[in-house]
């Protein structure tokens, strides 16, 4: 363990290297495991629909017409 | 929960001449150059064929397609595998472009087109939010755009100035 912010910040890019690199079916896997954990920490005043559903929302990107 | 039943699931679609071709674009579409990020939906480009005697793209017969087979319209997504899954039309010329060029991936055995670094990066210059510029500096960071061709989608799109006010706010070296 160290308290240097310059190796800390080091380690921080090495982890974040070393999950880019693992293979696509890995990430896709972890992105799965990301959106479990969110549904499993949802504010507990989630609307009705969002309970029943477990589908969470977020603001759709606004894609523009050129 | 399993975003690759959602590939194989777009797949078959396309197979089956639902819909044409299709990339995935958004935080699943970064996922092939960047490390994971939690994202809550899968965004799906797709090239929209009006219906016979009509000049309205329109998304349903993708939506009749999955509801047949037990999918839920959720808004504006489709739950897929436990997926929202979202279908957009290419809203501008980036879009389409980026349509496209889309390439071609492997996820262990099954096909996927994914857009592609450089055109996930300018569009996520072009879309704004504070989450795109995110994306944007992982792409930046991670060292996976190739620059020419990056610069290049930037010139034909005219977002040069958008770039230079990102270069600005996030990557001078000086305060």
């Amino acid at each position: 363990m160290t308290f240097d912010p310059a190796k800390i910040l080091e380690s921080k890019r090495a982890l974040r290297r070393d999950l880019a690199a693992r293979p696509i079916a890995e990430k896709l896997a972890l992105l799965d495991a990301l959106r479990a954990r969110q549904l499993a920490i949802r504010p507990a005043g989630q609307s009705a629909a969002a309970e029943s559903t477990g589908i969470l929302h977020e603001e759709p990107a606004p894609y523009r017409a050129g | 929960m399993n975003i690759r039943d959602v590939i194989k699931t777009i797949n078959q679609m396309q197979a089956k001449g639902v819909m044409e071709r299709y990339a995935l674009g958004g935080a699943v579409g970064a996922t092939f150059y960047l490390e994971p990020v939690a994202t809550l939906d899968v965004d799906v480009f797709v090239s929209f064929k009006p219906e016979a005697g009509s000049v309205i793209v329109s998304p349903q017969r993708i939506y009749d397609y999955l509801t047949a087979r037990g999918g839920t319209v959720q808004g504006e997504h489709i739950v897929i595998s436990g997926w929202p899954v979202q279908f957009l039309p290419p809203a501008s010329p980036l879009g389409e472009e980026a349509l496209a060029q889309a390439v071609e991936k492997d996820v262990a055995g099954t096909s996927v087109r994914v857009f592609t670094a450089e055109h996930l990066a300018a569009v996520a210059l072009q879309t704004g939010r504070a989450k795109d510029k995110a994306r944007l500096l992982q792409f930046i960071e991670a060292g996976v755009l190739d620059s020419d061709r990056f610069q290049a989608i930037l010139t034909r799109h005219g977002l040069t100035a958008a770039w230079r006010r990102f270069e600005q706010q996030f990557l001078r070296d000086q305060p």
